[in-house]
C-alpha cells in the first residue's frame, strides 16, 4: 500500500485530504485523536521523491512536533507547543510523509487500555464498546480504521503490540535503539521503544527502513546498518525454528484463542517450520508483571520530574516556586499518574532500592538470560498477544494477581526488557473483533522477524484489514 | 520500611515529589499497595544472588563522545515560547528562598 | 578549651569549553538572558543528553594535574531533586563512578609544605541562573547545563591558612591547565567549605556546618576563623552544636544560618539510563596527558633551572600566571632574570595597581623593558634616570627614543637660555 502510495505522485493533495477529513469524520466516533493537522501547508513543501511520498500518516501524541500541540494524553501538557521535532518526524518528513494527526494515548504512556487520556477515551474501531488497548490507542485505531497506513506509537510494556492485537493490525516494536528515541515523551527510558503501526508487513519494512538509524542525539541508539527490509522479505520457514511460549499457552482459558493459536502453529509447520514449546520457569514469569511495574515506575518517576509548569506546560498559580509545582502537578497529572510516581519513588529511596529497584533489575538480567537460551536455539518465540479480544470499556473485572493476569496479559514485556524485537500480527476473529499473535526475535533479527510474520499474513489472509465504524 | 505506611505516609510522600493526594486518593494507595506487596513478594521468591542488576537492555559499552562545537541554539523567543509571563528574556518565579 | 579544627573542600569549576556538557548550545557568561540554550538545556520532555568530549578531556587534564587515578570507562547518574534553577528535576552527576579518584596537592603555608588529598573528581552539569528581586526571582538557563568538574578533598585542613592556601594552589592549577577561568567573582570557581571542631587531642569528629556563598580566596580563611571560633564559643558555652547550613557574609565577616539539615536529603540516585558506559581510548587519554599546559610546579621547577631567581621570587611570579607569561617575554631579550623579576614585581606592578590596569591589558612592550634594563646595566642610564622613564615605558614607548628625546629636550631647553 504505502509502496504504491508513495508511487501515485498525481493524487498526493487529494488523498491526504481525503484522510483528513476521514479523519475529521471518524474523531467523533472514535476519539482517537487529540490534535488534527490540516495538511494543506504539508502539502505546499513537501520534498520530492521519498519512501513516504504523499503518504498521510499519524504520530502519538508523545511525539514531539514543531509547532504542533503535543501532549503526551496528559493536561499537564495540553497547552505544549515543542520548538523542535523529534527525530522520527525529522525522518518522515524528509521521506515525504504527511502528519494528519496526533493520536490519543494513556496518560504519559503509562498504561495499557486508552482509557486514561485527558480527552477521553480512544474506542475501538471493530466495536466501539470496546478499548483499542493502549498505550498507543490511538494510533491503532487510526490504522485500523483505515484513515492512515501508518502510524508511529511507543512500546515500554507492549503499549504497541497490545492495541495492534485489539485492532487486527501489524504493531512493531523493533530492536531497542533501532528508533531514535530523541524527541520522544519518555516513560522508562530503559524499556522505551518506538515503534509503528502497519496494516501490511511489506508496509512495516518500508516504515522500519524509513525510520531507522543512528541519531547521536540519542546516545543509545544503534550504528548498524539499515537494510532494506523490504527486498530482504522472506516468508520462506523452511528451516525456521520457532518456539511457542509454554508458559503462555497453558495459562489462556479461551478455547476460540487456544484454537486459533494451535491452528496457525500448525500452518506454520506444514510450510516448512519447525516448532516446539518453550518454557521458562514459573517463578519468573510471575515475577515479570512486577519487574515490569517497579523498574517503569521508577524509571518514570524521575523522567517526569521536569514537569512542573515552570518552563513549559500548564502553569497553576502559587505564592511560591513550591506552591506553583505542587499546584501545576496536582492539577495536572491525573490520578493513576501520581499512584504510579509514589510507587516509584519509593522504589528509589536509597533503603528501598537494593530490595526494589535494583532487585526488579536484576530479575530482568534472569528473566533475558532465559529468553536469550531460547533464541540460541530458536529463530522466534510465539504467543497469543492477550487471552481475549479487546476488553469491553467497562470492564474492571481483572483479576491483577491470577496467572492469567501476570502471563498472559504482561508476557510482551519480555521484549522491552531483552530489547529484543518483537511484533503483534492479526491472528483470528471472534465476535467480529480480531486478536493477534506476538513474536520476539533476536537482537536486530527484523528481517527474520517479517520474514514469519509475512507467513503468517499469507496464512491468515489478514492484509490491509480494515474495520468498518458503525 | 521504618516508617508505617499509611495513609499520611503516602501524603507525605506525594509532597516530596511535588503534588498531593486528598485523603481519599492516599487510602486508595495504601489498599493498592497491598496488592503491590503481593506482587513484590513474587519478585522476592526469584533467587538473585550473585547476579548484577540489568541498567540498559544493551550493555555493550560505547566509544562516542560529542564533538565540542557549537550546533544548535534557539532563540530567546522560542525558549519562552511555552511561558505566558516572562521579565526581559527572563523566566519568572516568585520569590525563591533558599 | 582548646579545639581541633577538620576542614574539608567541596569546588565546583566551570569547565571552559564551547558547549554545554549533554548538549550542543554555547557556554557563555554576560549574555542576553536565554539566548545560549537548548530544548536539552531548558529540559523539554523527550529530551536526551549528549556527552561533550572536551569536558570529558579537560577532566581528565584536572585528574592528571592532581595526580588521581582515571576511570577509564564514563558512568553517569541521576540526582533527583526539585528546585526553581534545575530543569530536569535531576541533575546528570557522576556519584558512583568518579572521572579520577584518590589524588592530592601539596600547599605551602607558614608551617611548610604539607600534602592535601584529593578523593575525588567528578563530572556534573551546572544548574541555571536566579536573579532574585524584591518580590520575583527570574530564571536565565544559559548557564544551565555548562559542564563542571567537582573536586572534593579529605578533610586534610587544620585551619583557615590551610584551606585558602589549597583552594589557591588547585585555582592556579587549574589557571594553569586553562581548563577554566576560576574566577570565584564570575561563579566558574565555587567553594563549600566543611567544617566540625573537636577537643585537641579527641579521635572523634564534632558536627560539621557547611559553609556556603565564599566569593573570593581571601574570604576563604577569613570565614573559616570565624565559624572555628564561632563553634568553639558554643562549645566553651555547652551548648550543642547542630548540622547546619550557613552562608558566610564578607560585609559582616559572619556565618549565617541558612538552614538546619534535617537528617539527609534523599537523591535517590541511580545510573542515567540514557547515557551508556562510555569506554575512553587509552591512547587519547595518553595524547590528552602528554599535551597539557606547564602546570605551576613544573614551571617553578623550569625557572629554578633556568633563570636561576630564589624560590622566593618564584613563587611570587608563578603566583600570577600572566605575569610569569611576561617574565618569560622580556627574558628572550634580557639577561638579568633577577633584575627583570624585580623590575616587574616593584615598578611596574606598583604602575599597575595604581592605573588599575594588569598585565595582560598593559601597552608596555616586553622588549622594551629588557632594553631599558640592558641600558643600566651598560652605564647608559643611570636607575635614577630609568625610574623617569616608567611612565613612558608603560605607555609602551621605547626607552632609547624616549632618553634621545629627553636629552635634545633638554639641550634645546639649554639653548634656549643662551642668551
Amino acid at each position: 500500500m504505502i509502496k504504491e502510495m508513495a508511487k501515485d505522485v498525481a493524487n498526493v493533495k487529494e488523498r491526504c485530504q481525503e484522510a483528513y477529513q476521514k479523519a475529521v469524520v471518524l474523531q467523533e466516533k472514535l476519539n482517537d485523536a487529540i490534535t488534527l493537522v490540516d495538511p494543506s501547508e504539508q502539502l505546499e513543501s513537501l520534498p520530492e521523491g521519498g519512501l513516504f511520498h504523499g503518504v498521510p500518516i499519524a504520530l502519538k501524541d508523545n511525539v514531539s512536533t514543531k509547532g504542533i500541540l503535543t501532549t503526551a494524553g496528559s493536561r499537564i501538557l495540553s497547552n505544549y507547543v515543542p520548538v523542535f521535532d523529534a527525530e522520527v518526524v525529522t525522518k518522515l518528513k524528509k521521506e515525504g510523509a504527511v502528519i494528519i494527526a496526533k493520536a490519543s494515548m494513556d496518560e504519559l504512556a503509562m498504561g495499557g487500555t486508552n482509557l486514561t487520556c485527558y480527552t477521553g477515551p480512544s474506542l475501538n474501531p471493530w466495536d466501539t464498546k470496546r478499548m483499542t488497548g493502549g498505550s498507543s490507542g490511538g494510533s491503532a485505531a487510526l490504522v485500523a480504521s483505515g484513515v492512515v497506513p501508518m502510524a508511529i506509537g511507543s512500546d515500554t510494556g507492549d503499549s504497541i503490540r497490545k492495541p495492534a492485537s485489539f485492532c487486527g493490525i501489524v504493531g512493531v516494536k523493533p530492536t531497542y535503539g533501532r528508533i531514535s528515541r530523541y524527541g520522544i515523551i519518555p516513560y522508562a527510558s530503559s524499556l522505551d521503544h518506538v515503534g509503528f503501526f502497519t496494516r501490511s508487513i511489506e508496509d512495516a519494512c518500508i516504515s522500519l527502513q524509513a525510520l531507522a538509524g543512528r541519531d547521536d542525539r540519542d546516545m543509545t541508539s544503534s550504528y548498524r546498518e539499515v537494510p532494506d527490509y523490504l527486498s530482504l522479505l522472506d516468508s520462506d520457514l523452511t528451516d525456521k525454528k520457532i518456539a511457542i511460549f509454554g508458559n503462555v499457552q497453558d495459562a489462556l482459558t479461551n478455547e476460540t484463542t487456544k484454537d486459533l493459536f494451535t491452528n496457525l502453529m500448525k500452518q506454520l509447520e506444514k510450510k516448512g517450520a519447525k516448532v516446539d514449546v518453550f518454557h521458562f520457569s514459573e517463578d519468573l514469569m510471575k515475577a515479570m508483571l512486577p519487574t515490569y511495574y517497579l523498574i517503569a515506575n521508577c524509571e518514570a518517576t524521575s523522567n517526569h520530574s521536569n514537569l512542573d509548569g515552570i518552563r513549559f506546560g500548564v502553569h497553576e498559580k502559587g505564592d511560591s516556586m513550591e506552591e506553583i509545582m505542587t499546584n501545576s502537578r496536582t492539577k495536572g497529572f491525573g490520578l493513576l499518574i501520581r499512584k504510579r510516581f509514589v510507587i516509584g519513588s519509593y522504589g528509589l529511596f536509597e533503603e528501598n532500592q537494593e530490595k526494589l529497584f535494583k532487585k526488579a533489575q536484576k530479575v530482568r538480567r534472569l528473566i533475558v538470560d532465559e529468553l536469550n537460551e531460547c533464541l540460541k536455539e530458536y529463530d522466534c518465540l510465539i504467543a497469543p498477544a492477550s487471552n481475549d479480544i479487546a476488553p469491553l470499556l467497562n470492564d474492571t473485572s481483572r483479576d491483577e494477581l491470577s496467572d492469567g493476569y501476570l502471563i498472559v496479559e504482561n508476557h510482551m514485556v519480555i521484549g522491552n526488557f531483552s530489547g529484543y524485537p518483537s511484533m503483534t500480527v492479526p491472528m483470528g476473529m471472534m465476535d467480529g473483533c480480531p486478536i493477534g499473535v506476538n513474536l520476539t526475535c533476536r537482537a536486530f533479527d527484523e528481517v527474520t522477524m517479517f520474514g514469519i510474520g509475512k507467513a503468517i499474513e499469507d496464512i491468515t489472509g489478514y492484509k490491509d484489514l480494515t474495520a468498518e465504524v458503525k | 520500611m521504618s516508617e508505617e505506611m499509611n495513609k499520611e505516609y503516602f501524603k507525605k510522600l506525594a509532597k516530596q515529589l511535588m503534588f498531593e493526594l486528598s485523603d481519599e486518593e492516599s487510602e486508595d494507595i495504601v489498599k493498592e499497595f497491598e496488592t503491590l506487596n503481593k506482587q513484590l513478594a513474587l519478585l522476592e521468591k526469584v533467587n538473585t544472588d550473585g547476579v548484577e542488576p540489568m541498567v540498559y537492555p544493551f550493555e555493550d559499552e560505547t566509544t562516542f563522545l560529542r564533538e565540542d562545537e557549537v550546533t544548535h541554539v534557539i532563540s530567546q523567543e522560542d525558549a519562552l515560547a511555552n511561558v505566558k509571563d516572562k521579565i526581559e528574556g527572563h523566566f519568572i518565579l516568585p520569590k525563591v528562598v533558599k | 578549651m582548646e579545639y581541633q579544627a577538620t576542614i574539608g573542600i567541596e569546588i565546583h569549576c566551570e569547565l571552559k569549553t564551547n558547549t554545554k556538557m549533554f548538549s550542543g548550545a554555547p557556554c557563555s557568561f554576560g549574555r542576553k538572558a536565554n539566548t545560549c540554550t537548548n530544548e536539552i538545556d531548558l529540559g523539554q520532555p523527550g529530551t536526551m543528553p549528549c556527552v561533550n568530549m572536551e569536558a570529558v578531556a579537560k577532566a581528565i587534564e584536572a585528574c592528571t594535574a592532581l595526580h588521581l587515578t582515571i576511570d577509564p570507562l564514563v558512568k553517569f547518574d541521576r540526582k533527583n531533586y526539585y528546585y526553581s534553577d534545575l530543569p530536569k528535576g535531576f541533575q546528570i552527576t557522576q556519584q558512583f563512578h568518579p572521572i579520577g579518584r584518590d589524588g592530592y596537592i601539596m600547599i605551602h603555608t607558614s608551617e611548610g609544605e604539607k600534602k592535601i588529598r584529593i578523593n575525588r573528581i567528578h563530572m556534573e552539569e551546572d544548574t541555571a541562573k536566579q536573579f532574585h528581586l524584591t518580590s520575583k526571582t527570574l530564571l536565565d538557563y544559559n548557564r544551565a547545563g555548562t559542564p563542571l568538574i567537582e573536586i572534593v578533598s579529605e578533610p586534610d585542613m587544620k585551619n583557615g591558612e590551610e584551606a585558602q592556601a589549597y583552594v589557591e594552589a588547585l585555582r592556579q592549577t587549574l589557571l594553569y591547565l586553562g581548563v577554566s577561568d576560576v574566577k570565584m567573582e564570575e561563579g566558574s570557581m565555587r567553594c563549600d567549605v566543611n567544617i566540625s571542631i573537636a577537643p585537641k587531642g579527641s579521635s572523634t569528629l564534632g558536627t560539621k556546618n557547611e559553609i556556603k556563598n565564599i566569593n573570593s580566596i581571601s574570604n576563604v580563611g577569613k570565614a573559616i576563623e570565624y565559624e572555628i571560633k564561632r563553634q568553639a564559643d558554643l562549645l566553651d558555652r555547652g551548648e550543642e552544636i547542630h548540622q547546619e547550613t550557613r552562608r558566610y557574609d564578607d560585609k559582616t565577616g559572619e556565618t549565617i544560618l541558612m538552614r538546619r539539615k534535617e537528617g539527609t536529603v534523599d537523591y535517590k540516585f541511580f545510573p542515567e539510563p540514557n547515557i551508556v558506559p562510555i569506554r575512553l581510548d587509552e591512547k587519547w587519554i595518553q595524547n590528552i596527558q602528554a599535551n597539557m599546559n606547564e602546570l605551576p610546579e613544573e614551571r617553578e621547577k623550569r625557572y629554578a633551572e633556568t633563570y636561576g631567581l630564589s624560590q622566593h621570587d618564584i613563587k611570587i611570579l608563578i603566583g600570577n600566571k600572566d605575569m610569569s607569561e611576561f617574565f618569560e617575554e622580556v627574558m628572550k631579550s634580557a639577561k638579568d632574570a633577577k633584575n627583570v623579576c624585580n623590575w616587574l614585581l616593584s615598578d611596574v606592578s606598583g604602575w599597575l595597581n595604581k592605573h588599575g590596569e594588569t598585565i595582560t591589558t598593559t601597552k608596555l612592550q616586553p622588549q622594551n623593558l629588557a632594553k631599558l634594563i640592558a641600558m643600566i646595566d651598560d652605564g647608559k642610564i643611570s636607575s635614577k634616570q630609568a625610574k623617569e622613564v616608567v611612565d613612558d615605558l608603560m605607555e609602551g614607548k621605547d626607552p632609547e627614543e624616549v632618553i634621545k628625546e629627553r636629552v635634545l629636550n633638554k639641550s634645546r631647553m639649554l639653548d634656549s637660555l643662551i642668551p
